[in-house]
């Protein structure tokens, strides 16, 4: 580490999000669509379904901003502007090889805290338009957020633990030999639960479900539902990316620049993402909570007690 | 103004679709649905995400003040630009949603053209463009779509004393199940919501998003003398028409496929969702038996391997045999004896079974009347012992379970809309 950022990464930053986020959507709408009409027939007909995405977005911006009776709108606003916001500020500490715009002190602490505004942003935006299916969207990813919240911290501590460090550049220093993964695994595992429900996607996409006509985020429309949909893809996005240099190593690897092994081991955790929401069917939250509670807290605290006798004994 | 328009166009290639089905209208529903898939156009689950509206029903059973009511409120829900428009017809799927595009593409904010083909519903429209003008010229509202208001109409509830505020019900309060006294919501579910039976309204009281109380609203639509397309064949065979084997095999077939195709919809499973209606499809439109049977497989074997789907679905709605028998259910639920799976166990071994037979031109034996939801021949129609279920199965259930096991019953209402010609079933309700 050591070198300084230049200032211009602060803008380059969330256009890189951006782009990954559209590549996975893309990726995600290639998928889908096999479902939908068995695999595609040529190059070209993949790449109309790969742009989907890009369409989606457009369609939802030429559309007039509409809104129901008696709603508050500007929490809804609040709510879909502040979930590219978190997302992005999230990002801030996310090393790219070895440099990340910023590498705070703290700089795990300053991630889960920008994660933590997601809470705020789907509960504003689900409440907003007062109608009742995106009220319940709102309660569904408070139930889920006190689920996965404590594992969730337990799970990053333990990566801090391991390096004993909180500044993000030093837990990927502390992987120049062996990855976290390899000695926390349960940890990493945990970890990549909560990077879904964070993201209110697959298995935990409850509060965004099709079974209450979108929840959460079903009353928006326009620019706001690009904002909130396009938020919960960054989001998406960063919780996987920060897998990376918390347990895969960050950018150590052989032969390869850092920023390429960072982009590679990203990628393939977020194709993993993307295919799991494809395998499994949602999980309802009262099954989630009682999971959370009685086997992956226990399980994370008892990583993190392995750790930290590692750690203890070095 | 050029770029704008082609900004548009480009934009509105592949609309956001919101269908809003009648009861009564399976066939013209499950020919737009697979005309949507052919073309790519995503499925909108709420007014907010859709560009297009396409009501589909039957022209014979179309009521005209209380579904106006509905479709009025779905139409101002929908953000500009937007088109509409009107399936009556099964082999004219593929036209109304050309037209519905081009009007589309046309129209620069949701200007309200019926496409030619339809001009009897001129009425509606000038209906609509009048709420709209309404709306337009307040200060406020550009939309009052709502989940209060997801039925148009506002019924009453007598009894409960409810403030009003901007015309919407204030929540009141009630004890729940643990003696704290907390809010009760009243909410109306259907008959437009994604994945959910065509026509079935149900009246939930909530608090959170636990169940409290649940009464079916009786079907709106007056009675259809078209037979319920999901029964058709054994009806037939029943009049005294030739049915073969194979086609009965290939109707049921199609039928639990479409119910499995909204529980997975409903479990959040969309990939299986999406699978599975594209083998229905395929069901329909003729496929031999041994290509439908080599689809039908990996779905089976997907779905009875699952262990988060069999995770998320015990325990959901148990219906015993005996409860069954008790309520006139002769169907599935009934030999399910059981939850949420064991229904859908017994809905994948149906569908295994007759995928394999579904070419054999043997006649059907006109007294086997029984349908995909039950028997054919008892006093009342199969899906109306499934709706009169339907309330002790929902209360104290949480509104996801709750959708879970409304679609693990799958209710038709075409059979209660039905009413056959006098001699074989009575109607009902």
């Amino acid at each position: 580490m050591g070198e300084r950022t230049p200032l211009w990464a602060v803008f380059v930053l969330p256009a890189l999000l951006v782009g990954a986020a559209l590549v996975t959507a893309g990726f995600d709408a290639v998928l889908a669509a096999g479902a939908r009409r068995g695999r595609p027939g040529s190059l070209r007909e993949t790449a109309v379904r790969a742009a989907e995405p890009g369409r989606q977005v457009l369609r939802h911006l030429v559309q007039q901003p509409r809104r129901t009776r008696a709603s508050d709108l500007p929490l809804a606003r609040i709510g879909a502007g502040l979930l590219p916001v978190a997302a992005v500020l999230a990002a801030v500490v996310l090393p790219l090889g070895f440099r990340s715009v910023s590498d705070l002190p703290e700089g795990i602490v300053w991630f889960n805290a920008m994660e933590a505004l997601a809470w705020a942003a789907v509960w504003l935006a689900g409440w907003g338009p007062n109608s009742t299916l995106s009220l319940i969207g709102g309660y569904r990813f408070l139930a889920q957020g006190l689920a996965y919240e404590l594992p969730h911290m337990l799970a990053i501590t333990t990566a801090a633990l391991g390096a004993e460090s909180l500044r993000v550049g030093e837990v990927v220093d502390a992987q120049a030999g062996l990855w976290f993964v390899v000695w926390m695994p349960v940890a990493f595992v945990i970890y990549l639960l909560s990077a879904m429900a964070m993201a209110f996607w697959g298995p935990f996409d409850q509060p965004a479900g099709r079974d209450v006509a979108g929840g959460a985020g079903g009353e928006l429309s326009g620019a706001d539902r690009v904002l909130f949909l396009g938020g919960r893809w960054l989001l998406l996005v960063v919780a996987a990316a920060f897998s990376v240099p918390l347990f895969l190593g960050g950018g150590h690897g052989p032969l390869l620049p850092g920023w390429a092994w960072t982009v590679l081991k990203t990628a393939t955790v977020l194709a993993f993402l993307v295919g799991v929401r494809r395998a499994i069917p949602t999980v309802r939250i009262e099954r989630y909570l009682e999971l959370a509670w009685v086997v992956l807290t226990p399980l994370a605290i008892v990583q993190a007690l392995v750790v930290a006798v590692v750690v203890l004994n070095r | 103004m050029e770029l704008r328009r082609a900004l548009v166009r480009a934009a509105v290639a592949r609309p956001g679709v919101l269908l809003a089905v009648s009861p009564g209208a399976t066939r013209q529903r499950l020919a737009v649905e697979a005309e949507l898939a052919l073309r790519g156009w995503p499925c909108a689950s709420g007014p907010a995400e859709a560009d297009l509206l396409v009501v589909v029903g039957d022209r014979e059973g179309q009521g005209e003040g209380e579904e106006s009511d509905w479709l009025a409120g779905l139409w101002r829900g929908i953000p500009a630009p937007k088109a509409r428009v009107w399936v009556t017809d099964p082999e004219r799927a593929a036209d109304a949603l050309a037209s519905g595009l081009a009007d589309l593409v046309r129209g620069e904010h949701g200007t309200d053209h019926a496409p030619d083909a339809h001009h009897e519903h001129h009425e509606h429209h000038e209906h609509h463009e009048h709420h709209e003008h309404q709306q337009n010229d307040g200060t406020a509202a550009h939309s009052d779509h709502s989940g209060h208001d997801m039925h148009g109409g506002h019924h009453g509830h007598a009894g409960h004393d409810m403030g009003l505020i901007e015309g919407l019900p204030m929540a009141d309060r009630a004890d729940d199940r643990d003696g704290l006294r907390l809010d009760v919501l009243h909410v109306p579910l259907g008959p437009v919501l994604a994945d959910w039976p065509a026509g079935l309204i149900l009246r939930l009281a909530l608090q959170g998003d636990i169940v409290q109380e649940v009464t079916v609203e009786p079907v709106a639509t007056p009675p259809s003398p078209r037979p319920p397309f999901w029964d058709e064949p054994w009806l037939r065979a029943a009049g005294g028409e030739h049915v073969s084997r194979g086609d009965a095999a290939r109707r049921l077939c199609a039928a639990h496929l479409d119910s499995l195709g909204r529980l997975f919809a409903v479990a959040g499973w969309d990939d299986m969702a999406a699978r599975t209606r594209h083998v229905r499809d395929r069901a329909l439109a003729g496929a031999a038996a041994v290509e439908l049977a080599s689809l039908v497989r990996p779905l089976i074997r997907r779905a009875e391997r699952s262990r988060t789907l069999r995770w998320l679905t015990t325990g959901l709605g148990t219906l015993t045999a005996e409860q069954a028998r008790q309520r006139g259910v002769t169907g599935p639920a009934l030999v399910a004896d059981g939850d949420a799976y064991s229904r859908m166990r017994v809905w994948l071994d149906a569908v295994g079974r007759s995928a394999a037979v579904c070419d054999v031109t043997e006649a059907l034996d006109p007294a086997e009347v029984v349908g995909p939801r039950g028997r054919l021949d008892t006093p009342v129609p199969p899906s109306r012992a499934l709706l009169d279920s339907l309330p002790r199965l929902l209360v104290g259930t949480e509104f996801a379970c709750a959708r879970i096991i409304v679609a693990s019953l799958d209710p038709d209402l075409d059979e209660p809309t039905h009413v056959p010609a006098p001699r074989t079933v009575h109607s009902h309700g």
